[in-house]
């Protein structure tokens, strides 16, 4: 990787960001991870003030999303990511407790890279994260578009 | 209009009056008529009793002229012939007036005047006769003579003037019986009128009455038939309200099972975090507590797994920690089924049912087959009955079925080998369909309770959340039908499903 991914974590639960953390680092990665506990400052953030998604120009970025955020549903960020023509390579991993059909269907629709539903069972839940951080560890993340 | 039950009853009331005024002056103007007529009769009797009196009376007197006249003519000529006649109208004489006696029976006054005219009659009958014989013996002068004298004596006359009185008093009777004759008939005459013309009025009034209360029935059925359009559309309107709030309802449940969710995964997660940091104090804690003993030589994998070796009080403290651990996540397990079937439960409620042809022979026999595994291990068989063939949703008649099968078979009386029939059978449209197992039964009392949700009943044996019936029974509830059971403790269950032969995918919630 020329350039260390940045991996972006919108989720409003602050204990289970504290668990996906844990995990992921359980799992050997190390890159540098950005919590957002609400959908309106991760999309300041990813699209910045504008709302055009230059500031990312360049970088490469890996999104895990929640899709029940208090503010605004992940599918919106899903689809305005998928849309921006900086952040649209940016893997996507949406990871969350909705395990219903639809809903997974629509989120690949829209261009998904990963549909995680979180397990209740601790030991699922762990095992589940670890392996996304192992999956992190070896997937290629392509640099925002020039 | 609203018609109150008082008005409509003095309506009837009314009308029942004017028909029996009616029927009463019908009956009235008959019996008169009848007695007028009668009155006419005998008056018009009366009048012709007049006229026949009358009549007698001058037929009377034309007879006595005829033999007073034949009498002269014999007395001139001596001819036979007249003789004849005079004899001929002497004998009519006496029956004519026998008739005016019985004619008269009942009217003193002329009786009296014929009881003076018979003898006076016969007397001047005697007279002529007389004059007969004389002129037979030769002795017309002698005879001639008499009837001089008698013509002064004018016998004929006073019998003449007591026969015009006769004739004057048949008159006078025969006017007031006239007079009474048109009497009676104009008073026929004018009660017939009078009724009719009641009648016809009665008629009027009952026409009116009856076409008022004819227009307030057809104003009562113009107003049943809008409330009937209202009572529709209320019915309409209701079953929208419910049926957004059965909508709302799942739309809750799915939300409030889902957020639910999340913070149970974090109670989950952490809790394993604590019990990993347990394993971690714990080792600390005999590390320090025997400070002169080595160190175990473990590697850091098998540190999580051997338990470190501890003293009394610490022991004590690290099972505590352990059973409060495992009573935690324990309850968090039960809670994520529970969520977990209400999730279920509600993604069901917004699955639409699609109604296509199912042999249901075949489909038992498939879920059959799927469970033999089961059924072997407890022992059990299953029976497949001949069963008529649905339109229903295919996927719902699954689930409906292996949950009823799957709690036969899970329900078994310990020790006896189970026997689970499914019958069925068609009527009136509705396929009705038996599950029988000889399995532990359900108490009566608890009949209603196995369909309600996270609810079981008798010995708490067996895995499950209390969650298969409710489903079940919300099923067939969709697919138009309905559910029961007949069970007693220890002989077995049989549920009955009643599902309507020919399902056209509304259901009951979605009517209207």
């Amino acid at each position: 990787m020329s350039k260390p991914v940045t991996i972006i974590m919108i989720e409003d639960d602050e204990g289970h960001a504290r668990l996906i953390e844990r995990n992921i680092r359980r799992s050997g990665v190390n890159n540098e991870i950005k919590p957002f506990t609400n959908g309106t400052d991760a999309v300041n953030y990813l699209f910045g003030t504008d709302g055009s998604g230059l500031p990312h120009k360049g970088e490469a970025l890996l999104i895990l999303l929640d899709l029940n955020l208090p503010d605004m549903t992940g599918i919106d960020i899903l689809r305005r990511v998928k849309e921006n023509k900086y952040l649209k390579c940016a893997p996507v991993v949406v990871l969350t407790t909705t395990d219903d059909s639809q809903e997974i269907k629509r989120c690949y629709e829209l261009g998904c890279n990963v549909y995680i539903t979180k397990p209740v069972n601790y030991e699922s839940f762990a095992n589940a994260i670890r392996q996304l951080g192992l999956f992190f560890s070896v997937i290629q993340v392509p640099q925002a578009a020039p | 209009m609203a018609v109150t039950p008082a008005k409509s009853s003095r309506n009837a009331f009314g009308q029942i009056i004017l028909l029996a005024a009616g029927l009463v002056v019908l009956t009235v103007i008959s019996a008169t008529s009848v007695y007028l007529v009668n009155k006419a009769r005998e008056d018009a009797g009366w009048v012709l009793h007049s006229l026949e009196v009358e009549n007698e009376i001058s037929l009377a007197q034309l007879q006595m002229r005829r033999a007073e006249s034949s009498q002269r003519g014999f007395l001139l000529t001596s001819r036979p012939e007249f003789r004849t006649a005079f004899e001929e109208a002497a004998s009519q004489l006496s029956p004519s007036f026998e008739r005016l006696k019985a004619l008269t029976i009942d009217n003193p006054y002329q009786r009296e005047r014929l009881q003076q005219m018979i003898p006076q009659t016969n007397q001047r009958m005697e007279q002529l006769r007389h004059g007969i014989e004389l002129t037979l013996a030769n002795r017309q002068t002698e005879a001639a003579e008499i009837a001089r004298q008698e013509a002064g004596r004018d016998a004929m006359g006073q019998i003449r003037d007591l026969a015009s009185e006769m004739r004057g008093e048949e008159d006078r009777l025969f006017a007031a019986r006239t007079a009474s004759a048109d009497a009676s008939q104009s008073l026929s005459a004018s009660i017939t009128s009078i009724g009719s013309g009641l009648v016809v009025v009665f008629a009027g009034l009952s026409i009116f009455l009856v076409r008022r209360s004819s227009r307030a029935r057809d104003d009562a059925e113009a107003q049943l038939r809008d409330t009937n359009l209202n009572l529709e559309s209320m019915v309409e309107e209701r079953t929208g309200d419910l049926r957004e709030a059965n909508e709302e309802i799942q739309r809750f449940a799915y939300i409030v099972s889902h957020d639910l969710r999340s913070p149970l995964v974090n109670i989950m997660g952490f809790t394993s975090e604590l019990e990993e940091l347990r394993g971690d104090i714990f080792k600390r804690i005999a590390t320090l507590s025997r400070p002169d003993e080595a160190p175990p030589p473990a590697t850091e994998e098998s540190a999580a797994v051997v338990e470190p070796l501890l003293d009394g009080p610490d022991k004590q403290l690290s099972q505590d920690f352990t059973e409060a651990l495992g009573f935690i996540k324990s309850s968090i397990g039960k809670m994520d089924r529970l969520i977990s079937a209400i999730l279920n439960l509600t993604r069901e409620g917004r699955r639409e049912f699609q109604p296509v042809p199912v042999a249901m022979r075949d489909l038992i026999e498939n879920i059959a087959s799927t469970m033999a595994h089961q059924a072997s291990e407890a022992d059990a068989q299953i029976r497949v009955e001949p069963l008529p063939d649905i339109v229903s949703d295919r996927l719902a008649l699954e689930q409906i079925f292996s949950n009823l099968i799957d709690n036969a078979l899970k329900y078994l009386k310990p020790g006896v080998p189970g026997d689970i029939a499914i019958r069925g059978r068609r009527k009136l449209g509705f396929s009705i369909y038996e599950i029988t197992d000889n399995g532990r039964g359900i108490d009566p009392k608890d009949h209603q309770r196995i369909f309600d949700l996270f609810r079981r009943a008798g010995t708490q044996d067996r895995p499950g959340q209390g969650i298969g019936l409710a489903h079940v029974r919300a099923l067939v509830r969709r697919l138009g039908g309905t559910m029961s059971v007949s069970s007693e403790l220890n002989t077995g269950s049989t549920f009955t499903v009643t599902l309507p032969a020919t399902w056209t995918g509304i259901n009951r919630d979605k009517q209207a």
